[in-house]
């Protein structure tokens, strides 16, 4: 186990170091600088040489390479720079903003498993028969339906039409329920399919069929042995999709007016924030790695072939 | 059967305690209403904290306010300062109201403004250029501020939100980061709660110089999405809603409590040509596209009727604006230009010279959803006078239009005539250094002008020069001006007493009431 920790370390730092060069390199392609913005060039009488003094002020004048450098140096003293926008270092900008998204998504994973988990058994139970194509249907409908969509049917039916749920804004638990559904519905019903056919795998194996001679309760047999197995799929293809899941963080976020690290994100790339856009990258590359680790690691809480595996070697 | 029992209940728990949440909250709000009032709003724009001198919330949320002001028609008028006087354009000479007290008690005077401009200056690097200010004097409740050079326009500069004047007494006693969150301004509401990026949150200041605001408090809500600020209305969870979507409107216009207003705005949406073009250089071929460009449709069917037809850069409504009439569609007369310039129709219907047919590359970009259907509109129309647009779409139309030669000519959007007055448009759009001239316009007889309106203080003449500057951009062609978009606001019939303005800035006013 501990060396699992110790490779995923050195991976960690690998992903992030190529991560911040890609980031970085692209998003000084993009066309566009932050210089405009920062001058307010909308509304003040902005000259060209205002420009050009601001542009080398922030040393964009200097060479990528150079660029990136400098931005290295201060990372290896855990410096994320300032905002253009805010003039707030990066660092507290992203802890401030955390918080806020962690909650979402922690309330969404939560909603998610409400869903996943009886849905995916159900259906299982009930192969082929009105459960399943139940779940069939509302699998293909979450895949096909984009969040900002989702989220406004929501909001129409539960704030205008019916009224008994806030619209929008943070801070109390009716408010979380619109924004939590919105970013877990589309991943509950996708994961109770592959739950599901996890589900109707495990059941068809030996051992199963060995507790069934037995005379062990179906109940037992369905949520003890066969679940058991089940999980590790849907687990796996959960760590894989934790970057979309903070992608449509995003998107949900600004609909909902969620003050979090995807509204942030999508701020500073409209305004070439490139400091705050950096770390962002950052902290989430992280938190994926970290992440797929935990994943990796509760196998072996939940397959236990895995340490025999370890120990055999 | 114990564990999936377990489940159930579990979440039927959780289930309950979200909707017990749900009823006591919404109680609440109900027993607050019946004893004060109280307006809800939703901004489009969020802010990361309120300060005056970076943001515009705490002039809109009636927190803070500046020197001077705009009234309805966009005239600048005194607010803070009663009056303000200077002989050469170069000293100026304010007298501050003798009546006013900050919301913490303390009374406005001259020194406290010099400070609280001082503090601007520092915080925001782009009003330096703008106020021009060399050195201020304060004497009683008499500020003089001396200028860098002859400078007229520094009364409308002083409009601007940036200039909000607060007390930074009390701000340097606090500290930074509780002045960010909670200024102490002037104005008729102070601040209750901030959450940075949520709500600002403000009651009453019963002690305002003006009289006393007819609401107990406000909650300002921030959200960016257009449709569910709409949603919000709708649900009457909102008082006031800005910038609606047009497509939203007549599922709100259905709602006896509802009232739409569609006032004229201060932006315009254009053309703008590239004068080092080869193609668009001959200002033949400009006057046949500016024919070309159909501003009835752009207004009727772009805009859905929330817009009016342009005839110069600044809205037509507005004092400085032109009251000439619009020019129509006329594709007859585009292409007698065209062939008046030495274009002839070839076989396939195409105005060529010397074998090239006219080919024109037109950047638009996405951020205003309306600037690529103008552009479509342009290249339907030009087509039928034989002229090819080529339509291409761009992320940062600034940096591209600035960074290319090859393009003729952009669709663009500015609000031309910030603080009431038209001197930035010009001299951002059309002189040489301006960050927003683009197409390199360098017009000889327009650049005069400018120089005099710079130079000019009196009012009426500043019209005059305005209004002639904006009639040789329209000779010259050197934009081709399509539609003044309309701000949209929706808003429940309890709110009273209050007005939509187009500039924008103060939005939260004492005399607004509830029913």
């Amino acid at each position: 186990m501990f060396t699992i920790i110790k490779n995923r370390v050195i991976q960690l730092i690998v992903v992030l170091f190529i991560l911040s060069l890609f980031t970085f390199t692209l998003m000084k392609m993009a066309p566009g600088d932050p210089v405009l913005t920062i001058l307010n060039a909308d509304e003040m009488v902005v000259t060209e040489e205002d420009q050009a003094e601001l542009r080398n002020k922030l040393g964009f004048d200097q060479p990528l390479y150079i660029q990136y450098g400098r931005w290295m140096l201060n990372l290896m003293q855990f410096d994320l720079g300032k905002s253009y926008m805010t003039g707030k270092p990066v660092v507290e900008e992203l802890l401030t903003r955390l918080p806020i998204t962690a909650e979402l998504t922690f309330f969404a994973l939560t909603l998610m498993l409400c869903i996943t988990v009886p849905l995916g058994v159900w259906s299982a139970k009930y192969v082929n028969r009105w459960p399943d194509q139940f779940s069939r249907i509302l699998a293909l409908v979450g895949a096909s339906i984009p969040s900002f969509w989702l989220g406004l049917i929501l909001i129409y039916f539960f704030a205008f039409k019916l009224g008994v749920l806030p619209s929008s804004g943070i801070g109390s638990y009716p408010q979380i329920i619109l924004p939590a559904f919105t970013l877990g519905f589309t991943y509950a019903v996708i994961y109770a399919r592959l739950l599901r056919a996890g589900l109707l795998q495990s059941l068809s194996e030996d051992y199963v069929y060995a507790a069934r001679a037995r005379g062990v309760k179906e109940w037992r047999i369905l949520w003890l042995h066969a679940f058991r197995a089940a999980i590790l799929p849907v687990l796996t293809i959960f760590g894989l999709s934790l970057g979309s899941f903070l992608g449509g963080a995003v998107v949900v976020e600004i609909l909902f007016s969620w003050p979090g690290l995807g509204s942030l994100a999508i701020d500073a790339i409209l305004n070439r924030d490139y400091p705050v856009i950096q770390g962002y990258v950052l902290l989430t590359g992280v938190f994926v790695v970290l992440a797929n680790l935990i994943v990796d690691l509760s196998y072996y809480v939940i397959d236990p072939r895995m340490k025999r595996k370890e120990e055999a070697l | 059967m114990r564990n999936y029992k377990n489940v159930l209940v579990g979440i039927l728990c959780l289930v309950l305690v979200l909707i017990a949440g749900c009823s006591t909250t919404q109680k609440s709000t109900e027993k607050q209403e019946d004893k004060e009032k109280n307006v809800n709003m939703i901004f489009s724009f969020k802010a990361a904290d309120l300060d005056p001198h970076t943001g515009f919330i705490p002039i809109r949320a009636g927190i803070t306010e500046t020197l001077l002001k705009l009234d309805e028609k966009s005239n600048i008028e005194g607010w803070l300062a009663e009056k303000w006087e200077t002989a050469d354009n170069q000293k100026w000479v304010f007298d501050i109201r003798d009546d006013v007290k900050f919301q913490d008690g303390k009374k406005l005077d001259a020194e406290s403004v010099k400070q609280s401009l001082e503090r601007c200056l520092k915080a925001n690097e782009s009003l330096e250029g703008s106020l021009k200010i060399k050195s201020m004097e304060a004497d009683g409740q008499t500020l003089t501020i001396n200028t860098t050079e002859p400078y007229p326009a520094l009364p409308s500069e002083l409009v601007n939100p940036y200039t909000s004047i607060v007390n930074m007494e009390a701000a340097n006693k606090d500290g930074e980061e509780a002045f960010k969150n909670n200024p102490v301004g002037t104005g008729a509401f102070k601040v209750k709660e901030f959450k940075a990026n949520q709500f600002v949150e403000v009651e009453k200041n019963e002690n305002y110089w003006a009289g006393e605001p007819k609401l107990d408090s406000a909650m300002i809500k921030f959200n960016e999405d257009a449709n569910v600020r709409a949603l919000a209305l709708q649900s009457k969870e909102a008082d006031v809603v800005y910038n609606l979507p047009a497509e939203s409107l007549d599922a709100i216009k259905k709602d006896n409590k509802l009232n739409v207003k569609s006032i004229p705005g201060l932006r315009a949406h254009f053309v703008l040509y590239n004068s080092q073009s080869e193609n668009v250089k001959d200002l033949k071929v400009r006057q046949a596209l500016d024919l070309l460009l159909d501003r009835e449709s752009v207004a009727k069917d772009i805009m859905l009727g929330h817009g009016l037809e342009a005839n110069g850069p600044f809205n037509s409504t507005l004092p400085f604006g032109l009251d000439e009439e619009v020019s129509e569609l006329n594709v007859e007369k585009a292409k007698s230009l065209l062939t008046q310039a030495g274009y002839k129709e070839n076989a396939e219907g195409l105005m060529e010279k010397g074998g090239k047919p006219l080919t024109l590359e037109l950047v638009t970009y996405k951020a205003r959803p309306e600037l690529p259907l103008i552009a479509q509109l342009l290249q339907s129309d030009a087509s039928k006078a034989g002229i090819k647009i080529n339509i291409k779409t761009v992320e940062n139309a600034d940096t591209h239009l600035a960074e290319n030669k090859d393009w003729d000519l952009a669709t663009y959007s500015n609000n031309t005539s910030p603080r009431g007055d038209g001197s930035y448009f010009f001299n951002t759009a059309f002189t040489e250094t301006g960050a927003l001239n683009v197409g390199k316009i360098n017009i000889p007889e327009l650049n005069t002008l400018i120089q005099e309106l710079n130079r000019t203080t009196d009012l009426d003449e500043r019209t005059k020069l305005t209004q002639e500057a904006a009639k040789v951009i329209n000779k010259e062609v050197a934009h081709s001006y399509a539609v003044y978009p309309n701000i949209i606001i929706g808003m429940n019939k309890r709110i009273v007493n209050w007005e939509p303005t187009a500039e924008e800035y103060y939005i939260l006013t004492h005399n607004m009431d509830v029913k």
